[in-house]
């Protein structure tokens, strides 16, 4: 299991957003959840002239989709060489000991909340890379209310959704 | 050999092609570098292992905190080179507007399902590219959620997000003390950063790939 400590993440990560604001880079901020309902247009066969959403993220979304193309093929070679984590699995280690066995309850949940999830950073304009990395970084006031709620939220459910106390 | 790309086309493969013409154009980085930093994103993520079940839904259950102390990092470090980059005129401001309903509703949904999943949008396709089939099927479920939030958008998304209060940032509640505002802001959040307690949630299907004596959970 070969890391990064996280110190050098948030070092790397902070030089990474910064050469992407760079008018040398991309002159923009990072953000990774507009791709999903882009993808979702091209899936499902909407026509962009048809739905007003399609159209207000058009550049946005083709932006993204291509960053996502990179992180996938960056994921995928740091895992395969590097941390030498790539195997297929099913459920998650800390699932099994904090809530379940079930392969089938996994999958429930994961579509769920996957679905949630994308509907909840469309609603806010944003994600974990757009509003808490781009956004605070920029120190906007709309990416403090969105971090401070999500960081509630998520560990109130934390608390209600997962058997913490057994274990 | 011809090779023939469509790009007028409305079909699945014309309009991936026209999804790069579109980055090609639109002037935010060559396709090359949007690749790249894409590259360079997913590696971060993946190398420091940010994207496991056990970083993400541990922070949820206060079991882990290599992913906020990693984010307040990441902020601290970034706003104040961020605002002297766009002093200097080598960067601009994309602020994202202030709409009330919106952050909080979506921020309840977002941080709910985050807990769950495990995952967000950006840490996701990571670990699909790991192997991880569970998180496969949940961006299944996130293409679908795309795919209502379009649809439904004007008749029931646009109202619930409400009406926009406007762009701010907070050195602009300090006028005259902009330089003094930021500073503070990115040495406090790098503070928070080193000062929240390092706990770590383990995942055994990593560690006991490792000699005994290098396992972090044994000493």
């Amino acid at each position: 299991m070969n890391r990064l400590p996280w110190w050098m993440g948030g070092i790397l990560m902070s030089g990474l957003l910064l050469m992407t604001f760079s008018i040398f880079g991309a002159d923009r901020p990072i953000g990774a959840s507009t791709y999903v309902p882009f993808f979702a247009g091209l899936v499902f066969d909407l026509d962009p002239e048809k739905y007003t959403y399609l159209k207000e993220i058009k550049n946005a979304g083709s932006w993204e989709g291509i960053m996502l193309l990179g992180s996938l093929f960056g994921g995928f070679i740091v895992s395969v060489f590097l941390t030498k984590t790539f195997r297929l699995s099913l459920v998650p280690t800390g699932w099994k000991k904090y809530k379940n066995n079930s392969v089938l309850s996994r999958l429930f949940w994961s579509f769920i909340s996957g679905f949630i999830m994308i509907i909840g950073a469309r609603l806010a304009g944003g994600c974990t890379s757009g509003h808490f990395m781009s956004g605070m970084s920029q120190m906007a006031i709309s990416a403090m209310i969105f971090g401070a709620v999500v960081m509630i939220t998520l560990v109130i459910t934390g608390r209600l959704f997962y058997n913490t106390k057994e274990n | 050999m011809q090779i023939i790309v469509k790009t007028a086309g409305d079909d699945f493969a014309s309009r991936m092609a026209q999804m790069f013409e579109d980055v090609i154009h639109q002037g935010h980085g060559s396709l090359v570098l949007v690749f790249l930093i894409g590259i360079i994103f997913g590696g971060i993520i993946q190398y420091t292992r940010v994207d496991k079940f056990e970083k993400i839904a541990g922070f949820a259950m206060l079991k882990d905190t290599i992913v906020p102390k990693m984010l307040f990092l990441t902020v601290g470090i970034t706003s104040i080179g961020l605002y002297f980059m766009i002093e200097a005129g080598g960067a601009h401001y994309h602020v994202k507007p202030i709409i009330w309903q919106g952050l909080i509703i979506g921020g309840v949904l977002f941080g709910a399902s985050m807990a769950i999943f495990g995952k967000c949008p950006g840490t996701g396709p990571v670990s699909i590219a790991e192997g991880r089939i569970d998180v496969l099927v949940g961006a299944i479920g996130g293409l679908l959620g795309g795919l209502v939030f379009t649809l439904y958008y004007e008749d029931f998304f646009k109202p619930l997000m409400g009406e926009s209060s406007g762009k701010l940032t907070l050195p602009e509640f300090f006028p005259g003390h902009e330089h003094m505002v930021v500073l503070i802001f990115g040495v406090v959040v790098s503070l928070i950063a080193i000062a929240i307690p390092k706990v770590e949630m383990f995942d055994e299907a990593d560690l006991c790939k490792l000699p005994d004596d290098q396992r972090p959970d044994r000493n």
